[in-house]
């Protein structure tokens, strides 16, 4: 089928195009203009802006932990609305459906669960493979586990590290390697309470600097295309800028990204002893081109925070609210369900979402800063929409600026800050930039041949109401959002590597869990068979 | 799992109510949980690193609990693993009150016992809540919270049977919220009470009662049912309008109780086959 999408706003930075024409999709594929050609479907765009889906890097949206959360807070997401008749259960607060009807009615067509323990990644990709719409992909947690821990310990030098590394992705079928406070899961197992990147693993010997040093060499080698995706130690603490700065110096030549970088903007100064130390970040950020992060920004509202830093979950456990947490001292890293308010009249938290948006606003290549809030730890992804107003109007901060504690904006350079994001820098950030940093080639751009992920807004004053609404979406091709609204379901697949495991590695491995657990290793692992089919799609790694 | 995703998907379309054979004993964990909170850990944790373990009434013979007779290897080495019975019902209740109450006045009532958890470096209390008051799983889950104030400690609840906690699992990510939830208003509502399949029977309030057992040696009905999908062995008390034999094994994903998460396995019975038709056939009919 010939769809034309006449006369709209064309943004496509990945291929230098912003011009008023019109673009054409063939079937699942954007498509050169056809000689003569003669569309089945024309929607006329004629005012509004053509970008391809947008694509989020870091939001937690399925896995073990995201479900205990769900059974932790029955409270918090009761459904208020009728069965809807043709997208069954996507009125059902919080499920899988609801969040891939949310995602796409924004013109999100592919998002990436950055947190699944190796052991749990069946489970993940069994509720990613039940959230229409959207394609997804997870990043494997390592780092805290026993056998890569042992590795490292036992100096198994890089080259096994990077066939536990090639295993780790085979085995679960992930997209990358994230490394979540490297060290801290395990210290805590023993008893450690604070842990920073040149802390000691208790017998294991090893420092969490040398943990992310050598997963960070590991992923380089294997030529998986999105860098480490670190979370550092100290997460939330005062004065953990420090901790980020560090760990920026020690990515040295090699790629590496920082997720949610907002957790780690701060300093020590003033009479509460919490301040922005955002500009200092910021700089570094600036100089440091090889490294890239996501903000992870705070909004104001109820949210709950599900996170594999165990350790920092359990220490910030007296802020829970309502008061109850979980804590799973699982395999590996494990998790901690924590649910929290964040408070337009907090000192705190006034100070931590202009941290934020002092991140977007001072770091200047838009394409190596990336659009979240950490979903849903500093807010749920439906405050994308007003974050989009937050950076491309400057009045539109200036009203929210104005409901927050004066004293807490003055620990910060918000106030001070008149830069707005242009639509072009909103597509790279949230289009061309995130498709080359996870290495996809046919996503986040509209170049003939490209994937036919289409996402198309009628600019209004409100732009959060822009953003929120689509006027139309198409995912490959086919269109599933109109006016807003989703009209069917469509089911993507998961993005995912498939470097050749090393035969003596994977022997090694099937030792471990047998001598270890007496269990087969492939009873953890995701076999194809365990999903509906064609759930899978094999991005390649770098050469 | 899929028979499962299929259950909900049914239930959704015709305003129906999920319940499971084992609800009283997962809603009897959760509800701790969810209410003030806790701590909790996984088999292979466990193995790992558990030195002390706290049995808590009668926790049977149990897969999940294999690792038990082998010595912990936190970092490479053996250390001993000592493990102590508590005993159960309403004496393990009390047994917990006292110890937290010990606990929080150092020096009262401080017995061997309290000592000993205090001692532990990676201590996991570990119970089958189908053998325990309520009282009692709260009751573990507060003093292992107090007791992680200086040490640290864990809880391993056993998982109920029927694939309890596989059918939990995917109800949460389809409907968020656990079994005996209800779609009668259209919208999925959660109410321990009134979704109790067993209650709803009782009381007439449903036209009809199926009952799905995929499993090999899953449990049968103890009430009237009207659609069976099971290995056809069970004799029954009422004979149900249409019994559909879903032994024969295929393969699928089930919660596996070793490893404390979803696992593929080749025997979990077809009963997800005959569900997905029922649901294409109810969904191509108006109700």
């Amino acid at each position: 089928m010939l769809t034309k999408i006449s006369g709209g706003r064309v943004l496509d930075p990945a291929n230098g195009v912003d011009a008023v024409s019109d673009l054409w999709l063939d079937g699942e594929r954007i498509a050169a203009p056809p000689v003569g050609g003669r569309a089945d479907e024309i929607f006329d765009a004629t005012g509004c802006v053509v970008m391809s889906g947008a694509i989020d890097i870091h939001s937690h949206i399925a896995g073990a932990n995201v479900n205990t959360a769900r059974l932790l807070l029955p409270e918090q997401h009761r459904a208020h609305m009728g069965r809807p008749a043709v997208t069954p259960l996507s009125n059902a607060g919080w499920s899988t459906f609801e969040t891939g009807k949310l995602y796409a009615q924004m013109g999100f067509t592919t998002v990436v669960e950055p947190a699944v323990s190796p052991h749990h990644a069946l489970h993940a990709h069994l509720e990613l493979s039940d959230t229409p719409v959207i394609d997804k992909a997870i990043l494997a947690i390592l780092g805290n586990d026993d056998f890569g821990l042992s590795l490292i310990r036992d100096g198994a030098g890089p080259a096994a590290i990077r066939d536990h590394v090639a295993s780790t992705l085979q085995t679960t079928r992930a997209l990358g390697i994230k490394v979540i406070n490297a060290g801290g899961a395990a210290a805590f197992k023993d008893n450690v309470r604070a842990f920073g990147f040149d802390d000691i693993v208790p017998h294991y010997g090893v420092t969490s600097r040398q943990i992310v040093k050598a997963l960070q060499r590991a992923v380089s080698d294997l030529g998986v295309p999105h860098p480490l995706h670190v979370h550092c130690n100290n997460l939330g603490l005062p004065g953990n800028v420090e901790t980020a700065l560090a760990t920026i110096a020690a990515a040295e030549d090699l790629p590496l990204h920082l997720a949610h970088l907002q957790f780690y903007g701060y300093g020590t100064e003033g009479k509460l002893g919490f301040s922005s130390a955002a500009p200092k970040l910021a700089e570094a950020i600036n100089k440091t081109r090889n490294v890239t992060i996501d903000v992870g920004q705070a909004m104001f509202g109820q949210t709950v925070t599900i996170s594999s830093d165990v350790l920092r979950q359990f220490s910030a456990r007296g802020q829970a609210s309502p008061r109850k947490y979980v804590i799973v001292d699982g395999d590996a890293n494990g998790g901690g369900i924590m649910p929290y308010n964040y408070k337009s009249g907090s000192f705190a938290n006034a100070v931590q979402f202009a941290v934020g948006l002092e991140l977007f606003l001072l770091i200047e290549d838009p394409k190596r800063v990336f659009f979240t809030t950490d979903h849903p730890n500093g807010a749920p992804f439906t405050a994308y929409p007003d974050l989009f107003a937050l950076l491309m109007s400057r009045d539109v901060r200036a009203q929210w600026l104005e409901k927050l504690p004066a004293e807490a904006l003055a620990m910060t350079t918000l106030p001070s800050l008149t830069r707005e994001y242009s639509w072009g820098e909103i597509a790279t950030m949230t289009r061309a930039a995130p498709a080359r940093l996870l290495g996809l080639k046919d996503r986040g751009h509209l170049a003939p041949g490209a994937r036919a992920d289409v996402a198309i807004y009628r600019p209004g004053a409100d732009l959060a109401a822009t953003f929120r609404h689509a006027v139309r979406v198409y995912k490959d091709g086919d269109c599933l959002v109109r006016d807003g609204e989703l009209t069917h379901y469509r089911f993507g697949c998961a993005l995912r590597l498939a470097p050749e495991p090393d035969a003596a590695m994977t022997r090694r491995i099937a030792d471990y869990y047998d001598r270890r657990h007496g269990l087969d290793a492939k009873l953890l692992s995701v076999p194809e068979t365990a999903l509906p089919r064609d759930a899978f799609e094999t991005v390649a790694c770098l050469s | 799992m899929d028979g499962a995703r299929e259950a909900v998907r049914i239930a959704e379309r015709t305003g129906g109510v999920l319940d499971h054979v084992e609800s009283e004993a997962l809603l009897r964990d959760l509800d701790p949980l969810r209410e003030t909170g806790g701590l909790a850990t996984t088999p292979l944790e466990a193995d790992l690193r558990a030195d002390l373990v706290l049995l808590i009434g009668d926790v049977g013979g149990d897969q999940a609990l294999a690792w038990l007779v082998r010595p912990a290897r936190p970092q490479g080495q053996p250390i001993e693993r000592r493990v102590i019975s508590l005993g159960g019902g309403e004496a393990a209740l009390r047994s917990l009150i006292s110890l937290r109450w010990g606990l929080k006045r150092r020096g009262e009532g401080n017995c061997a016992l309290a000592k000993a958890l205090r001692a532990a470096k990676f201590g996991v209390m570990v119970w089958r809540a189908s053998n325990l008051p309520t009282l009692a799983v709260e009751a573990a889950h507060g003093l292992v919270r107090d007791l992680n104030e200086t040490t640290r400690f864990s809880t391993l609840a056993l998982a109920a049977r029927d694939n309890g906690l596989g059918v939990q699992t995917v109800c949460g990510w389809m409907t968020g919220f656990p079994l005996r939830t209800g779609f009668g208003r259209g919208w999925p509502e959660h109410d321990p009470w009134r979704y109790d399949a067993q209650r709803i029977v009782a009381a007439g309030e449903t036209d009809c009662v199926i009952w799905v057992s995929s499993l090999p040696g899953g449990a049968a009905p103890n009430s009237r049912v009207d659609i069976l999908l099971d290995d056809g062995r069970a004799e029954l008390v009422e004979t149900p309008r249409v019994r559909i034999v879903v032994s024969a094994p295929r393969p699928g994903v089930v919660y596996d109780p070793r490893i404390g998460t979803l696992a593929a396995s080749e025997t979990v019975g077809s009963a997800a086959l005959t569900l997905a038709a029922i649901r294409a056939r109810l969904e191509t009919t108006p109700c």
